[in-house]
Protein backbone atom coordinates (compact mmCIF):
# COMPACT_ATOMS: atom_id res chain seq x y z
CA UNK A 1 0.00 0.00 0.00
CA UNK A 2 3.15 1.90 0.25
CA UNK A 3 3.64 2.20 -3.54
CA UNK A 4 1.69 4.33 -6.01
CA UNK A 5 -0.41 1.56 -7.45
CA UNK A 6 -2.31 -0.09 -4.12
CA UNK A 7 -4.28 -2.84 -4.59
CA UNK A 8 -6.01 -1.16 -8.21
CA UNK A 9 -4.78 -1.75 -11.23
CA UNK A 10 -4.26 2.07 -12.23
CA UNK A 11 -1.77 4.17 -11.35
CA UNK A 12 -3.22 7.26 -10.05
CA UNK A 13 0.12 8.48 -8.53
CA UNK A 14 1.01 10.99 -11.91
CA UNK A 15 -2.43 12.75 -11.76
CA UNK A 16 -1.59 16.56 -11.95
CA UNK A 17 -2.13 18.60 -9.17
CA UNK A 18 -4.12 21.21 -10.47
CA UNK A 19 -4.72 23.59 -7.40
CA UNK A 20 -3.16 24.30 -3.58
CA UNK A 21 -6.73 25.50 -2.59
CA UNK A 22 -8.70 23.10 -0.71
CA UNK A 23 -11.60 25.34 -0.95
CA UNK A 24 -13.00 24.92 -4.61
CA UNK A 25 -12.71 21.29 -5.63
CA UNK A 26 -13.10 22.01 -9.04
CA UNK A 27 -13.48 19.29 -11.59
CA UNK A 28 -10.51 20.55 -14.33
CA UNK A 29 -11.30 18.38 -17.29
CA UNK A 30 -7.92 18.94 -18.78
CA UNK A 31 -5.97 17.40 -16.36
CA UNK A 32 -4.58 13.92 -17.17
CA UNK A 33 -4.54 10.77 -15.76
CA UNK A 34 -1.69 8.32 -16.24
CA UNK A 35 -2.15 4.48 -16.39
CA UNK A 36 0.77 2.67 -15.73
CA UNK A 37 3.26 5.51 -15.57
CA UNK A 38 1.82 6.23 -19.17
CA UNK A 39 0.23 9.55 -19.51
CA UNK A 40 -2.96 9.37 -21.24
CA UNK A 41 -5.68 11.00 -21.82
CA UNK A 42 -9.13 11.47 -19.84
CA UNK A 43 -10.73 9.60 -22.23
CA UNK A 44 -8.41 6.83 -22.56
CA UNK A 45 -8.31 6.79 -18.64
CA UNK A 46 -12.19 6.50 -18.35
CA UNK A 47 -11.67 3.78 -21.07
CA UNK A 48 -9.65 1.48 -19.23
CA UNK A 49 -11.61 2.00 -16.60
CA UNK A 50 -14.90 0.54 -17.98
CA UNK A 51 -13.04 -2.51 -18.87
CA UNK A 52 -13.57 -3.06 -15.25
CA UNK A 53 -15.53 -5.35 -13.98
CA UNK A 54 -18.27 -4.48 -11.46
CA UNK A 55 -16.57 -5.16 -8.69
CA UNK A 56 -13.20 -3.89 -9.60
CA UNK A 57 -14.84 -0.52 -9.81
CA UNK A 58 -16.83 -0.61 -6.66
CA UNK A 59 -13.37 -1.51 -5.19
CA UNK A 60 -11.81 1.09 -6.27
CA UNK A 61 -14.39 3.71 -5.34
CA UNK A 62 -14.09 2.29 -1.99
CA UNK A 63 -10.18 2.92 -1.94
CA UNK A 64 -11.34 6.60 -2.83
CA UNK A 65 -13.80 7.06 -0.41
CA UNK A 66 -17.11 6.33 -2.49
CA UNK A 67 -19.99 4.16 -2.07
CA UNK A 68 -19.99 2.19 -5.00
CA UNK A 69 -23.83 0.77 -3.99
CA UNK A 70 -24.81 4.98 -4.83
CA UNK A 71 -24.23 4.69 -8.32
CA UNK A 72 -26.55 2.51 -10.71
CA UNK A 73 -24.12 2.10 -13.41
CA UNK A 74 -20.95 1.77 -14.22
CA UNK A 75 -20.84 5.18 -16.04
CA UNK A 76 -21.56 6.73 -13.25
CA UNK A 77 -19.34 4.73 -10.77
CA UNK A 78 -16.57 6.33 -13.48
CA UNK A 79 -17.51 10.01 -13.70
CA UNK A 80 -17.52 9.89 -9.85
CA UNK A 81 -14.36 8.47 -9.41
CA UNK A 82 -12.56 10.55 -12.29
CA UNK A 83 -14.21 13.29 -10.18
CA UNK A 84 -13.04 12.32 -7.17
CA UNK A 85 -9.38 11.99 -8.59
CA UNK A 86 -9.61 15.26 -9.41
CA UNK A 87 -10.73 16.38 -6.08
CA UNK A 88 -7.73 14.49 -4.42
CA UNK A 89 -5.38 16.12 -7.01
CA UNK A 90 -6.73 19.60 -5.85
CA UNK A 91 -5.81 19.02 -2.47
CA UNK A 92 -3.72 20.77 -0.89
CA UNK A 93 -0.74 18.61 0.30
CA UNK A 94 -0.25 19.97 3.80
CA UNK A 95 -3.65 19.41 4.74
CA UNK A 96 -3.53 15.60 3.96
CA UNK A 97 -0.47 15.46 5.91
CA UNK A 98 -2.15 16.96 9.01
CA UNK A 99 -4.86 14.73 8.70
CA UNK A 100 -2.69 11.92 8.37
CA UNK A 101 -0.76 13.07 11.36
CA UNK A 102 -3.67 13.75 13.29
CA UNK A 103 -5.26 10.30 12.38
CA UNK A 104 -1.78 8.26 12.85
CA UNK A 105 -2.01 6.37 9.50
CA UNK A 106 0.94 4.64 8.65
CA UNK A 107 2.80 6.44 5.42
CA UNK A 108 5.89 7.53 4.58
CA UNK A 109 6.26 11.65 4.28
CA UNK A 110 7.14 11.95 0.81
CA UNK A 111 3.62 10.05 -0.49
CA UNK A 112 1.72 11.20 -3.58
CA UNK A 113 -1.99 12.65 -2.72
CA UNK A 114 -3.61 10.22 -4.09
CA UNK A 115 -1.82 7.74 -1.30
CA UNK A 116 -2.38 9.85 1.37
CA UNK A 117 -5.91 10.56 0.67
CA UNK A 118 -6.93 6.40 0.55
CA UNK A 119 -5.17 6.32 3.99
CA UNK A 120 -7.71 9.27 5.27
CA UNK A 121 -10.76 7.21 3.27
CA UNK A 122 -9.80 4.59 6.46
CA UNK A 123 -10.06 6.89 9.00
CA UNK A 124 -13.69 6.41 10.07
CA UNK A 125 -13.22 8.23 13.97
CA UNK A 126 -16.09 10.99 14.78
CA UNK A 127 -13.30 12.61 17.13
CA UNK A 128 -11.75 15.74 15.55
CA UNK A 129 -10.36 17.21 18.24
CA UNK A 130 -6.34 18.22 17.59
CA UNK A 131 -7.03 18.54 13.75
CA UNK A 132 -6.71 21.82 11.92
CA UNK A 133 -9.21 23.47 9.89
CA UNK A 134 -7.59 22.92 6.98
CA UNK A 135 -7.13 19.27 7.89
CA UNK A 136 -10.72 19.36 8.59
CA UNK A 137 -11.84 20.98 5.30
CA UNK A 138 -9.82 17.97 3.17
CA UNK A 139 -11.49 14.79 6.15
CA UNK A 140 -15.22 16.41 5.51
CA UNK A 141 -14.74 16.46 1.32
CA UNK A 142 -13.36 12.87 1.43
CA UNK A 143 -16.32 12.18 3.37
CA UNK A 144 -18.21 13.66 0.54
CA UNK A 145 -19.21 16.91 2.12
CA UNK A 146 -19.52 19.99 0.16
CA UNK A 147 -17.43 23.14 1.17
CA UNK A 148 -16.36 26.28 0.21
CA UNK A 149 -13.38 26.01 2.49
CA UNK A 150 -13.23 28.95 4.41
CA UNK A 151 -15.67 28.10 7.21
CA UNK A 152 -15.18 27.76 10.81
CA UNK A 153 -14.07 24.38 12.75
CA UNK A 154 -17.36 23.87 14.70
CA UNK A 155 -19.11 24.51 11.13
CA UNK A 156 -17.01 21.76 10.09
CA UNK A 157 -17.94 19.50 12.53
CA UNK A 158 -21.19 20.09 12.49
CA UNK A 159 -21.75 19.37 9.40
CA UNK A 160 -19.41 16.38 9.65
CA UNK A 161 -22.19 14.67 12.21
CA UNK A 162 -25.01 15.81 10.92
CA UNK A 163 -23.91 13.45 7.62
CA UNK A 164 -22.74 10.51 10.30
CA UNK A 165 -26.31 10.23 10.46
CA UNK A 166 -28.99 9.04 13.43
CA UNK A 167 -28.56 5.12 13.64
CA UNK A 168 -24.53 5.27 13.06
CA UNK A 169 -24.18 7.87 15.80
CA UNK A 170 -26.32 5.79 17.79
CA UNK A 171 -24.29 2.81 17.28
CA UNK A 172 -20.87 4.86 17.64
CA UNK A 173 -22.05 5.86 21.13
CA UNK A 174 -23.61 2.50 21.75
CA UNK A 175 -19.44 0.82 20.98
CA UNK A 176 -18.17 3.68 22.76
CA UNK A 177 -19.60 2.61 25.87
CA UNK A 178 -18.58 -0.78 25.46
CA UNK A 179 -15.01 0.52 24.38
CA UNK A 180 -14.37 2.46 27.71
CA UNK A 181 -15.91 -0.82 29.66
CA UNK A 182 -13.24 -2.69 27.92
CA UNK A 183 -10.51 -0.47 28.15
CA UNK A 184 -11.67 -0.33 32.00
CA UNK A 185 -11.50 -3.94 32.19
CA UNK A 186 -7.95 -4.48 30.69
CA UNK A 187 -6.53 -1.07 30.96
CA UNK A 188 -5.53 1.58 28.59
CA UNK A 189 -1.79 1.89 26.59
CA UNK A 190 -0.13 5.31 26.14
CA UNK A 191 0.48 5.82 22.27
CA UNK A 192 3.55 7.25 21.61
CA UNK A 193 4.09 10.56 19.20
CA UNK A 194 3.44 9.89 15.49
CA UNK A 195 6.10 9.12 13.27
CA UNK A 196 5.71 8.73 9.33
CA UNK A 197 7.08 5.59 7.86
CA UNK A 198 10.91 5.58 6.75
CA UNK A 199 10.94 6.04 3.35
CA UNK A 200 13.39 3.08 2.72
CA UNK A 201 11.12 0.85 3.88
CA UNK A 202 8.40 1.68 1.95
CA UNK A 203 7.58 -2.27 1.13
CA UNK A 204 6.94 -2.75 4.03
CA UNK A 205 3.65 -4.07 5.10
CA UNK A 206 1.40 -1.47 7.01
CA UNK A 207 -0.40 -1.78 10.05
CA UNK A 208 -3.60 -1.74 9.00
CA UNK A 209 -5.43 0.68 11.33
CA UNK A 210 -5.38 3.34 13.65
CA UNK A 211 -2.82 3.78 16.54
CA UNK A 212 -5.64 4.82 19.11
CA UNK A 213 -6.89 3.32 22.75
CA UNK A 214 -8.72 0.39 22.57
CA UNK A 215 -11.70 2.41 23.53
CA UNK A 216 -11.31 4.46 20.22
CA UNK A 217 -10.95 1.14 18.04
CA UNK A 218 -14.01 -0.08 19.56
CA UNK A 219 -16.12 2.85 19.22
CA UNK A 220 -14.84 2.92 15.63
CA UNK A 221 -14.76 -0.92 14.84
CA UNK A 222 -17.15 -2.15 17.19
CA UNK A 223 -16.23 -4.37 20.09
CA UNK A 224 -15.24 -7.67 17.81
CA UNK A 225 -13.66 -5.44 15.15
CA UNK A 226 -11.84 -3.36 17.77
CA UNK A 227 -10.58 -6.27 19.77
CA UNK A 228 -9.32 -8.38 16.38
CA UNK A 229 -7.37 -5.35 15.52
CA UNK A 230 -5.77 -5.21 18.73
CA UNK A 231 -4.82 -8.52 18.22
CA UNK A 232 -3.99 -8.73 14.80
CA UNK A 233 -1.91 -5.53 15.75
CA UNK A 234 -0.38 -7.23 18.44
CA UNK A 235 0.10 -10.59 16.31
CA UNK A 236 1.66 -8.37 13.83
CA UNK A 237 4.56 -7.18 15.61
CA UNK A 238 5.08 -10.82 16.89
CA UNK A 239 5.66 -12.42 13.16
CA UNK A 240 7.49 -8.89 12.44
CA UNK A 241 9.12 -9.99 15.07
CA UNK A 242 9.70 -13.16 14.75
CA UNK A 243 10.81 -13.00 10.91
CA UNK A 244 13.36 -10.53 12.09
CA UNK A 245 14.65 -13.30 14.12
CA UNK A 246 15.00 -15.78 11.58
CA UNK A 247 15.96 -13.54 9.37
CA UNK A 248 19.49 -13.16 11.45
CA UNK A 249 19.59 -17.02 11.91
CA UNK A 250 19.41 -17.19 8.52
CA UNK A 251 22.06 -14.22 8.12
CA UNK A 252 23.98 -16.62 10.56
CA UNK A 253 23.39 -19.61 8.70
CA UNK A 254 24.91 -18.00 5.44
CA UNK A 255 28.07 -16.64 7.23
CA UNK A 256 28.80 -20.28 8.57
CA UNK A 257 28.37 -21.93 5.32
CA UNK A 258 30.35 -19.64 3.31
CA UNK A 259 33.19 -19.99 6.26
CA UNK A 260 33.17 -23.71 6.01
CA UNK A 261 32.77 -23.33 2.15
CA UNK A 262 36.11 -21.27 2.05
CA UNK A 263 37.49 -23.73 4.59
CA UNK A 264 36.33 -26.82 2.39
CA UNK A 265 37.82 -24.95 -0.69
CA UNK A 266 41.53 -24.67 0.86
CA UNK A 267 41.31 -28.09 2.34
CA UNK A 268 40.65 -29.26 -1.18
CA UNK A 269 43.23 -27.62 -3.34
CA UNK A 270 45.82 -28.24 -0.58
CA UNK A 271 45.23 -32.26 -1.10
CA UNK A 272 45.11 -31.96 -4.95
CA UNK A 273 48.51 -30.11 -4.56
CA UNK A 274 49.85 -33.19 -2.19
CA UNK A 275 48.66 -35.46 -4.97
CA UNK A 276 50.15 -33.52 -7.37
CA UNK A 277 53.35 -33.68 -5.18
CA UNK A 278 53.52 -37.54 -4.29
CA UNK A 279 53.16 -38.02 -8.58
CA UNK A 280 55.80 -35.81 -9.00
CA UNK A 281 58.19 -37.45 -6.32
CA UNK A 282 56.97 -41.04 -7.94
CA UNK A 283 58.17 -39.46 -11.26
CA UNK A 284 61.16 -38.43 -10.28
CA UNK A 285 62.65 -41.24 -8.45
CA UNK A 286 61.19 -43.55 -11.51
CA UNK A 287 63.25 -41.36 -13.91
CA UNK A 288 66.69 -41.58 -11.03
CA UNK A 289 66.64 -45.14 -11.42
CA UNK A 290 65.85 -45.24 -15.09
CA UNK A 291 68.84 -42.92 -15.45
CA UNK A 292 70.94 -45.05 -13.83
CA UNK A 293 70.15 -47.72 -15.45
CA UNK A 294 70.68 -45.81 -18.67
CA UNK A 295 73.95 -45.00 -17.34
CA UNK A 296 75.01 -48.72 -16.52
CA UNK A 297 73.69 -50.27 -19.77
CA UNK A 298 75.74 -47.55 -21.99
CA UNK A 299 79.01 -47.65 -19.61
CA UNK A 300 79.59 -50.96 -17.82
CA UNK A 301 77.94 -53.47 -19.91
CA UNK A 302 78.91 -52.10 -23.64
CA UNK A 303 82.73 -52.20 -22.32
CA UNK B 1 64.92 -59.96 -34.48
CA UNK B 2 64.70 -56.02 -32.61
CA UNK B 3 66.28 -55.34 -29.77
CA UNK B 4 63.63 -54.53 -27.33
CA UNK B 5 64.79 -52.83 -23.41
CA UNK B 6 61.70 -54.20 -21.93
CA UNK B 7 62.73 -51.31 -18.65
CA UNK B 8 62.33 -48.52 -21.34
CA UNK B 9 59.47 -50.60 -22.95
CA UNK B 10 57.15 -50.61 -19.78
CA UNK B 11 58.11 -46.62 -19.02
CA UNK B 12 57.15 -45.27 -22.24
CA UNK B 13 54.26 -47.53 -22.21
CA UNK B 14 52.84 -46.75 -18.40
CA UNK B 15 54.05 -42.97 -19.36
CA UNK B 16 51.98 -42.97 -22.34
CA UNK B 17 48.97 -45.18 -21.40
CA UNK B 18 48.76 -43.11 -17.75
CA UNK B 19 48.96 -39.35 -19.57
CA UNK B 20 46.45 -40.12 -22.25
CA UNK B 21 43.96 -41.50 -19.68
CA UNK B 22 45.19 -38.61 -17.00
CA UNK B 23 44.17 -35.95 -19.94
CA UNK B 24 40.83 -37.39 -20.55
CA UNK B 25 39.91 -37.44 -17.71
CA UNK B 26 40.90 -34.15 -16.51
CA UNK B 27 39.48 -32.59 -19.95
CA UNK B 28 35.95 -34.42 -19.47
CA UNK B 29 35.69 -33.02 -16.21
CA UNK B 30 36.35 -29.85 -16.63
CA UNK B 31 33.55 -29.91 -19.92
CA UNK B 32 31.60 -30.89 -17.48
CA UNK B 33 31.79 -28.37 -15.14
CA UNK B 34 31.85 -25.85 -18.08
CA UNK B 35 28.58 -27.07 -19.28
CA UNK B 36 27.21 -27.14 -15.72
CA UNK B 37 28.10 -23.38 -15.36
CA UNK B 38 27.44 -21.89 -18.27
CA UNK B 39 23.89 -22.89 -17.60
CA UNK B 40 21.04 -19.84 -17.61
CA UNK B 41 19.00 -20.66 -15.04
CA UNK B 42 18.96 -18.34 -11.80
CA UNK B 43 20.48 -20.40 -9.16
CA UNK B 44 23.02 -21.70 -11.70
CA UNK B 45 23.99 -17.97 -12.73
CA UNK B 46 24.23 -17.23 -8.79
CA UNK B 47 26.63 -20.23 -8.06
CA UNK B 48 29.20 -19.15 -10.88
CA UNK B 49 29.36 -15.45 -9.18
CA UNK B 50 29.59 -17.28 -6.32
CA UNK B 51 32.60 -19.32 -7.42
CA UNK B 52 34.51 -16.83 -8.98
CA UNK B 53 34.52 -14.48 -5.79
CA UNK B 54 35.72 -17.83 -4.01
CA UNK B 55 38.48 -17.99 -6.86
CA UNK B 56 39.28 -14.89 -6.05
CA UNK B 57 39.06 -14.41 -2.19
CA UNK B 58 42.01 -17.27 -2.57
CA UNK B 59 45.26 -16.36 -1.42
CA UNK B 60 48.06 -18.25 -2.71
CA UNK B 61 50.31 -17.55 0.27
CA UNK B 62 48.45 -20.52 1.80
CA UNK B 63 49.91 -22.76 -0.21
CA UNK B 64 53.53 -21.49 -1.37
CA UNK B 65 55.15 -24.24 0.83
CA UNK B 66 53.59 -27.22 -1.94
CA UNK B 67 53.29 -24.96 -4.77
CA UNK B 68 57.30 -24.04 -4.31
CA UNK B 69 58.16 -28.01 -3.67
CA UNK B 70 55.61 -28.74 -7.20
CA UNK B 71 57.49 -26.21 -9.44
CA UNK B 72 61.30 -27.52 -8.07
CA UNK B 73 60.01 -31.01 -8.78
CA UNK B 74 58.50 -30.21 -12.19
CA UNK B 75 62.33 -28.82 -12.76
CA UNK B 76 64.02 -31.68 -11.15
CA UNK B 77 61.92 -33.83 -13.90
CA UNK B 78 62.48 -31.97 -16.97
CA UNK B 79 66.17 -32.06 -16.21
CA UNK B 80 66.34 -35.82 -15.16
CA UNK B 81 64.53 -36.24 -18.75
CA UNK B 82 67.05 -34.08 -20.52
CA UNK B 83 69.80 -36.44 -18.75
CA UNK B 84 68.43 -39.32 -20.15
CA UNK B 85 68.44 -38.24 -23.87
CA UNK B 86 72.19 -36.95 -23.39
CA UNK B 87 73.29 -40.57 -21.78
CA UNK B 88 71.60 -42.01 -24.73
CA UNK B 89 73.35 -39.84 -27.35
CA UNK B 90 76.60 -40.76 -25.28
CA UNK B 91 75.41 -44.82 -26.00
CA UNK B 92 74.81 -44.24 -29.40
CA UNK B 93 78.21 -42.32 -29.83
CA UNK B 94 80.12 -45.48 -28.37
CA UNK B 95 78.19 -48.26 -29.84
CA UNK B 96 79.01 -46.45 -33.27
CA UNK B 97 82.68 -46.00 -32.34
CA UNK B 98 82.67 -49.36 -31.19
CA UNK B 99 81.15 -50.95 -34.42
CA UNK B 100 83.74 -48.88 -36.37
CA UNK B 101 86.81 -50.10 -34.66
CA UNK B 102 85.66 -53.67 -35.00
CA UNK B 103 85.22 -52.94 -38.75
CA UNK B 104 88.96 -51.30 -38.82
CA UNK B 105 90.24 -54.30 -36.79
CA UNK B 106 89.10 -56.93 -39.24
Amino acid sequence: MSSGTPNNPIDVTALAKTSSDTSVPAIKPTAVPSVSGVTMAPSAFSRQLADLPREELEHLAEEYGLDGSDYKTPQHLIAALHERRQLIAGMDREALLDVIRWGRRPVTANASNELLAQQIVKIRTMRFHGLSQRGLVVLAQLRGIDLRGDEMIPDIVRKLKKQEGFFKKLNRKRRAMIGGWVSSMIGENVTAEYQFLPAPEAGRPETSSRQGTIKEEIEESGLLGGLTNRIKKSADSYVNQKLDEIEARIDRKLDEIDRRLAEWRDKEIANRLRILKITLWASVIVGAFSLIYSYIKVYVLQQ
Amino acid sequence: MPDVDFFNFFRWTLGTVVTIYASIVTAQSMYGWYVWLAGADKHISMIRRYVIVHGLRLRFLRFWGDVLITILLCVTFMLLWRAHAVVNQIGETLHSNVQRHAQQSH
